[in-house]
């Protein structure tokens, strides 16, 4: 037995915190491995016991891209801006699983978790933003599927490409406030647990994923644009397809939108996280 | 000089702590209830004082135990020590490094093996990768897994859990180890070992705080002890003393 990291006597202070409390960085960094570990865990566990494994993240994309395009596509005869309808809604689907994957997970993590939280001290925030993380790795998959499609279509990447990390980014940023916001929620409320559908549900149709944004009436154009999935979306079509990139200030409103949420829930989540350890 | 010496023999302080739980009076566990209630003015909150104005000092290199009937806030201690909760009211100082032991393998995940539930655990309780490959070795062997170390944790007896988690948790010599109901877990044999365990970090220097309701073990092992009840410090001193006030009191 060996005394790990340092020798030096290290005096911890535990005391009532009261108001707002931001995020402690050389903490967080201290427990990265910890962080990391977590994500491992969400992906080893979610793919061990299946028999397609890793197969089901690109099964679960192209199965959704086939049912759009049969009844969104084809029966119900919705535009896709004159783009492949395939192409359209895969691009659509790629941020949209990843966001909705994200919250859903995120936002039942600490209750799921509840073994750890009550019985170890670390940095909290890293148990919902593991399953965000985690969701990349499908992201990554489905990405690589749609290239696939693009080179069936002959779709040639264009420099709009190059601002695809941008509107990942800006996935991440918006799944990781809300999934704050609800993971803190439902400590407090096992309600949130059943709300999550629903919202999503809305989320999803409130979004230009089987439809364009260009169908929406001028006059609730302003609110519309307030959901930072709708820059994201048209974002990534855009990065793929190389036309229809979004307005000014579409993105300004949905970067603002996204982190405010981000800055938000971190906060929402803080000031709660005091109670997580006698409610959850 | 000689009060700065003394404050430096004293690990753990807790001055003043109490910890108050908000209980509602009905338990509602869904929103729409809670705003029914809340609009009806009917959110009615049962304080509880978990701890309550707790006066503590444990000095390095002491086995210090508690005792006290169920709910009588020996584990809210603990937890407070290893920052699982923070104090209502109070302070709580704390010179080293802590090893919380609330329960073992708090991480450990059934459909991973166990090698991967020791890296998983030794990374919640802040140990790196590299630091647990140096130390695999060792917990696996104190573990007395063997080969089951490569199979997933479901198909493990709940005695080989407890004893890879007390391995994983050990294998680090702690400034402060702290101990909840820990002990009982595995067969005698096992017991005896992680006694030995406790005894090395002890002769090493290290500081035990440590739950039993076991008498036997508070007598044998604990150089001091504590009595609690309703949250409230009702002896300190001498562990045969202790056990026998708490006795008494509950005989009656």
């Amino acid at each position: 037995m060996q005394r790990s990291e340092t020798n030096e006597v290290k005096m911890t202070l535990i005391q009532p915190t009261r108001g707002w409390i931001g995020i402690n960085f050389p903490e967080l960094w201290r427990y990265r491995e910890l962080f990391f570990f977590l994500v491992w865990r969400d992906l080893k566990v979610r793919y061990k016991q299946s028999i397609l494994g890793a197969g089901w993240a690109i099964i679960q994309p192209v199965l959704t891209v086939a049912i759009f395009t049969v009844f969104f596509g084809k029966w119900a005869g919705i535009p896709t801006d004159d783009i492949p309808q395939p192409i359209f809604y895969f691009s659509a689907i790629l941020p949209w699983q990843l966001l909705q994957s994200g919250v859903s997970k995120a936002g039942a993590s600490l209750v799921a978790s509840r073994n750890m939280v009550t019985k170890v001290y670390f940095p909290r925030l890293v148990v919902p933003m593991a399953p965000i993380i985690a969701a990349l790795l499908d992201f990554g998959i489905g990405f690589l599927v749609l290239l696939v499609i693009m080179l069936f279509y002959g779709i040639v990447p264009t420099t709009a490409m190059l601002f695809l990390p941008f509107f990942l980014l800006l996935t991440i940023i918006t799944a990781s406030g809300v999934g704050f916001w609800l993971a803190g929620l439902n400590v407090n409320y096992r309600d949130i647990g059943h709300i999550i559908p629903f919202l999503m549900q809305l989320w999803f149709f409130i979004s230009p994923i089987v439809y364009s944004a260009s169908i929406v009436p001028e006059e609730i154009g302003p609110v519309y644009r307030l959901n930072p999935m709708t820059a994201i979306i048209q974002g990534f079509r855009w990065a793929i397809t190389g036309t229809g990139q979004p307005s000014g200030e579409t993105l300004i409103a949905s970067v603002a939108i996204a982190l405010l949420l981000l800055v938000s829930g971190i906060y929402y989540f803080r000031r709660m996280e005091r109670t997580f350890a006698d409610v959850v | 000089m000689s009060d700065s010496q003394h404050i430096e023999d004293v690990v753990v302080s807790l001055n003043a702590v109490s910890v108050k739980y908000t209980v509602p009076i009905v338990r509602f566990g869904t929103f729409k209830e809670y705003i029914i209630r809340r609009l009806q003015g009917r959110v009615r909150n049962r304080e509880f004082w978990a701890l309550n104005n707790i006066n503590l000092q444990i000095q390095k290199g002491e086995v210090f135990g508690i005792v006290g009937r169920n709910g009588a806030g020996k584990s809210t201690l603990l937890k407070v020590v290893s920052r699982v909760l923070r104090p209502s009211q109070g302070s709580v100082r704390v010179n080293g490094r802590v090893a919380p032991l609330l329960e073992l393998g708090a991480a450990f995940h059934p459909e991973l093996t166990g090698r991967e539930n020791v890296f998983l655990n030794a990374a919640l309780l802040g140990h790196s990768q590299k630091d647990v490959e140096e130390h695999f070795e060792s917990i696996v062997d104190f573990s007395e897994i063997g080969d089951f170390i490569d199979a997933p944790l479901r198909t493990y007896s709940s005695g080989m859990v407890a004893r890879l988690g007390f391995s994983v948790a050990t294998s680090w010599d702690p400034e402060i180890l702290i101990l909840d109901e820990v002990l009982a877990v595995g067969d005698e044999a096992f017991q005896a070992k992680c006694h030995a365990r406790i005894g090395e970090f002890q002769a090493m220097g290290a500081t035990v705080l440590l739950v039993s309701h076991n008498a036997h073990t508070v007598r044998s092992i604990c150089h001091r002890a504590a009595w609690i009840d309703h949250g409230e410090l009702q002896a300190v001193g001498n562990p045969a003393d202790i056990v026998e006030q708490y006795r008494k009191a509950y005989s009656e």
